[in-house]
């Protein structure tokens, strides 16, 4: 599946990105399936405003953003999620876990949300190579922000995608953990053939990356 | 699996004692509404029905006014009839036919003596309000059975016994009194049986089977066919207006003042009307306290809609998971207030029996329809409520 960005300018931050080049913002830019992007940025230059744009979160800006061709602003309601169901899949930075559930119920969730791709004992195994096993059947608010982040990444890997959107995805995790999640990743974007976009605020070496942007 | 999941993430549980108040309130509605729907259904059916002994739908005898200027002319042309029939307040119209011959009565029995000429009429079965089995004849039966007017029984226990010092007679003891019909024929008299097998208040007169009276008209009538002078219509409204004025216009006149029956249909007009209008209103709130629980459920999970959402969960799935959550508690209401309904129809079946008066055992088919139809409306509504607080929380 196809992404492609036409001049796209968030307008809170239109001043602001005006005045300096940006690899993304105000160009012409598009994402073929299957690969792998590398999105580096430093604070408050907008990645997860640009991350909420691609995904549908916000709609304040300039410019467009196609999926498959089609306008991301004409697909709304039952189509926006068929879309984020099955072929777009995201970690947020924010994490976004529904704290009263535990932590294999967030999980669980978005396995079932369409026709599940993968068995309930996926879960157990990602939770076994990401560490967190012991943690599933706690609640996901008391929950340390490194394993939330595992277990955002693991609810991510739950639905079939072509695209997963990964923002800042290994902020709370050391090296060990992050090459850990890194491998997960790779596996499972390997295994989909489908493409991520990740953004971060260094460069790295987690993955065999297929392009580099600066936003 | 995901409904489990849905059900920890949006509770419907709060505001719990809203939401029963808001089922009883509904059900008391939707019995005041169906019972009124069911009433009229009865109230139609006794209206139409040809097996009520004391049908509410109103019988007139019409004959012409005997006055100085008609004595000895007041039977009925055929003009006259069909003009009568084709009047729309006329719903069925049968005449009376009366015997060509004489006739009389006598009691077997000695204890009860009696001796009488009479006269006898038949009219269409369907015109008549007394249910028996024993209501036919033909040539091989043994006996003839009669309708005799209630009033009849009335002056002989009220009138003649008293005054005589006979004993009173009830219903059942004249349905049990053989008696000998005496028809004088050229060369003589034919006996037969006689039984009486129901008594009338519709028709002032002895009836026979229409059978009986077309055969023992060809077999021993004298005079040459008589005309007809008496017809019995059936008409939705005897006050009518038109009617009665048709009747004067015309110089008929008809019997009974049937004031009784309009009587009944205020009654039931009232609490049909009432029972509609109060349940319409008690209906119309059910649905705004459902309408405003929903908002609240909804409301009150908003963050996590809006994070179900963000996940991609589907405003239909939640739609749906909703939905599933509060109708069915309304297919169940409905469903209950049926078999109550059914219930109280079969009490008041028997309770009616006892006074003649015949309604179905079962509720009406215009009751069901009317529960599919409020049950199709709380869907519409539920479901619309659903939609628009999703779509306004996404």
């Amino acid at each position: 599946m196809q992404i492609d960005l036409k001049n796209i300018v968030p307008i809170p931050l239109k001043d602001k990105f005006s005045k300096r080049g940006s690899d993304i913002w105000n160009r012409e830019l598009s994402f073929s399936s299957g690969e792998w992007v590398k999105v580096k940025a430093p604070s408050g230059t907008g990645k997860t405003t640009f991350i909420h744009i691609l995904y549908k979160l916000r709609g304040d800006y300039e410019g467009s953003v196609c999926w498959q061709r089609k306008e991301l602003r004409q697909i709304s309601g039952d189509e926006l999620a068929s879309l984020r169901q099955h072929k777009l899949s995201v970690v947020f930075q924010d994490l976004r876990l529904f704290p009263n559930l535990t932590a294999r119920e967030n999980i669980e969730l978005k396995r079932v949300m369409q026709a599940p791709v993968c068995e309930s004992v996926m879960i157990d195994e990602m939770a076994e190579r990401l560490g967190i096993t012991h943690i599933l059947q706690q609640r996901a608010g008391l929950c340390s922000y490194g394993e939330q982040q595992r277990v955002a990444i693991v609810r991510s890997l739950m639905q079939p995608f072509d695209w997963l959107l990964m923002d800042e995805p290994f902020s709370h995790l050391d090296q060990d953990n992050i090459s850990r999640a890194a491998a997960l990743i790779e596996e499972e974007c390997s295994k989909r053939k489908a493409g991520f976009l990740l953004t971060d605020l260094d460069e790295d070496a987690h993955f065999k990356y297929s392009r580099f942007l600066n936003l | 699996m995901l409904n489990q999941l849905l059900k920890k993430l949006i509770r419907t549980g709060s505001g719990r004692t809203r939401f029963i108040l808001a089922i009883v309130g509904l059900s008391v509605a939707l019995l005041l509404i169906l019972s009124a729907v069911q009433l009229q259904s009865n109230y139609n059916d006794l209206l139409h029905s040809k097996t009520n002994q004391d049908s509410i739908a109103n019988f007139l005898v019409i004959n012409k006014a005997v006055t100085d200027k008609t004595v000895g002319a007041t039977s009925l042309t055929d003009a006259e009839i069909t003009d009568l029939k084709r009047q729309p307040f006329v719903d069925e119209m049968g005449v009376l036919t009366p015997s060509r011959f004489k006739v009389a009565a006598q009691s077997i029995s000695d204890k009860i003596p009696f001796y009488s000429d009479i006269f006898f009429e038949s009219v269409p079965d369907e015109f008549i309000d007394v249910k028996s089995d024993d209501w036919k004849w033909d040539e091989h039966s043994n006996f003839i059975p009669m309708i005799v007017p209630n009033q009849f029984l009335d002056m002989y226990n009220f009138g003649f016994a008293t005054s005589q010092d006979l004993p009173q007679l009830t219903q059942e003891l004249v349905k049990s009194l053989p008696i000998e019909i005496r028809i004088k024929d050229v060369i003589g008299r034919v006996t037969y049986y006689g039984k009486v097998v129901g008594f009338s208040d519709r028709i002032s007169s002895v009836l026979v089977p229409q059978p009986f009276m077309d055969w023992a008209n060809k077999e021993y009538g004298t005079t040459v066919s008589s005309k007809a002078s008496r017809v019995v219509i059936r008409t939705k409204d005897p006050g009518n207006p038109e009617l009665v004025g048709y009747l004067k216009d015309h110089g008929l006149t008809t019997d009974a003042d049937k004031t009784r029956f309009s009587k009944y249909r205020q009654v039931v007009d009232t609490v049909v009307t009432i029972s509609w209008f109060t349940g319409a209103v008690m209906l119309l709130f059910a649905l705004l306290i459902f309408t405003l629980f929903i908002q609240l459920t909804v409301a009150s999970c908003k963050e996590e809609i809006n994070l179900l959402i963000t996940l991609g969960t589907a405003p239909k799935q939640l739609q749906r998971f909703l939905m599933n959550q509060f109708f069915p508690p309304n297919i169940l209401i409905v469903a209950l207030t049926l078999i109550v309904l059914a219930v109280l129809q079969l009490l008041l079946k028997y309770f009616l029996e006892a006074q003649h008066i015949y309604i179905s055992s079962f509720i009406a088919a215009s009751t069901f329809v009317a529960a599919v139809f409020i049950l199709a409306v709380l869907w519409l509504v539920n479901a619309m409520t659903i939609k628009k607080y999703i779509a306004a929380t996404a």
